[in-house]
């Protein structure tokens, strides 16, 4: 709803030279708005990249272990082969990898 | 010298458009000759001919507006009504495929084990790297509104700064999900659970990557001065894109990645 009244003020806002709110963001109203960038600038090196930083963080801690491939049960609703792909043997989807994709006959290795 | 009494934009006579219906037309037929008659002639004209369609109708769209300077205000308005028009379309085009995966998953059947997600399907943590494409994208919105508010300030340096870290963050983005896909212990082809997320994150896949050449696109266009600090539709019509596609992502990653595991 609120997403409306944004878009019909961005329309209708075409002829003003101010700078405009994007949606999905609001600004406080004490902000001015002659020092919009830099507000979202420091929003940029103070939350939003440091996020990106500790979620990296956390991934790469997260792989360090955890290697353990569920065993090969030919399950009739998984690996699903109605018509051949049309590339390579037909029979590895695009994205294939042999270490934990099984073919319909198992791993491969 | 002529003069028209109106502010609307009267195109000159342009070979774009048909020659995009017929690159549609080689493309979905070069498909069909692919998939059945293993043949990639048509495919490959029609997809080349797409690109070179694209290439030069909005080459020629800059054209009329930033060297010839057609686009009056009038003509803007027209242009945001089109674009809110199209990313609305794209907006139900992604309904379709989340009605597919509710359809799928509220009511899983015996065939599937009769639970969510299927016996022998092991999803993926949503608090790992999607977790970090989430932040991505959330960030890459964040810059983008700093590109946004130095162009609208004038500030060249910083808008060039703030754009290029937005495509950055996208090329992050489809660099993570790419290995995500390879890395993944299931396939499109296991049950509906692998169509249904394939094809979601496939579709929001290819719109970060249009995102990414609009933004591009628009960078390069910054650089070379093509936008003013009130006259920069171009930029704002990425901008919206991006922010389209972040919020398909939040709601891939809602319900997919999270509610589905």
């Amino acid at each position: 709803m609120a997403a409306l009244g944004r878009v019909s003020r961005l329309l209708l806002g075409a002829a003003a030279a101010t700078p405009r709110s994007l949606p999905g963001r609001s600004m406080s109203a004490a902000a001015h708005e002659a020092g919009g960038a830099r507000l979202w600038k420091l929003l940029t090196f103070v939350v939003a990249l440091p996020g990106v930083g500790v979620c990296m963080l956390n991934c790469y801690l997260k792989a360090q272990h955890k290697h353990e491939r569920p065993e090969f049960v030919p399950y009739a609703h998984l690996r699903i082969r109605t018509k051949p792909f049309p590339w390579g043997d037909g029979n590895k989807t695009l994205f294939h990898n042999p270490h934990v994709n099984a073919l319909p006959t198992g791993y491969e290795d | 010298m002529a003069h028209q009494a109106h502010s609307y934009h009267m195109v000159d006579p342009s070979p774009w458009p048909i020659f995009g219906a017929a690159s549609a037309l080689l493309t979905t037929s070069g498909l069909a000759m692919w998939f059945h008659y293993n043949s990639t002639q048509l495919l490959i004209m029609g997809l080349t001919s797409m690109l070179l369609v694209m290439l030069q109708w909005w080459r020629d769209i800059v054209r009329e507006s930033t060297f010839q300077g057609h686009h009056t205000l009038t003509v803007q308005k027209g242009l945001r009504y089109g674009m809110i028009l199209f990313i609305t379309s794209e907006a139900f085009f992604f309904l379709g495929f989340f009605w597919a995966f509710f359809h799928s998953s509220l009511v899983p059947t015996p065939e599937l084990g009769g639970q969510w997600p299927p016996m022998g399907v092991k999803p993926l943590n949503p608090l790992e790297v999607p977790l970090l494409n989430t932040a991505i994208l959330l960030a890459s919105g964040v810059t983008v509104t700093w590109a946004h508010h130095s162009i609208t300030e004038g500030n060249r340096k910083q808008a060039i700064h703030a754009l290029t870290l937005t495509i950055l963050l996208g090329f992050y983005f489809t660099a993570l999900q790419a290995t995500e896909y390879y890395e993944a212990p299931f396939s499109i082809a296991d049950s509906v659970y692998g169509s249904t997320f394939f094809v979601a994150t496939g579709f929001h896949g290819l719109h970060v990557i249009i995102g990414s050449s609009f933004l591009s696109t628009c960078l390069l266009r910054l650089i070379k001065f093509h936008f003013t600090s009130n006259h920069h539709f171009g930029f704002e019509a990425a901008a919206w894109y991006w922010h389209f596609v972040d919020v398909i992502w939040l709601f891939l990653y809602m319900t997919i990645y999270w509610w589905g595991s």
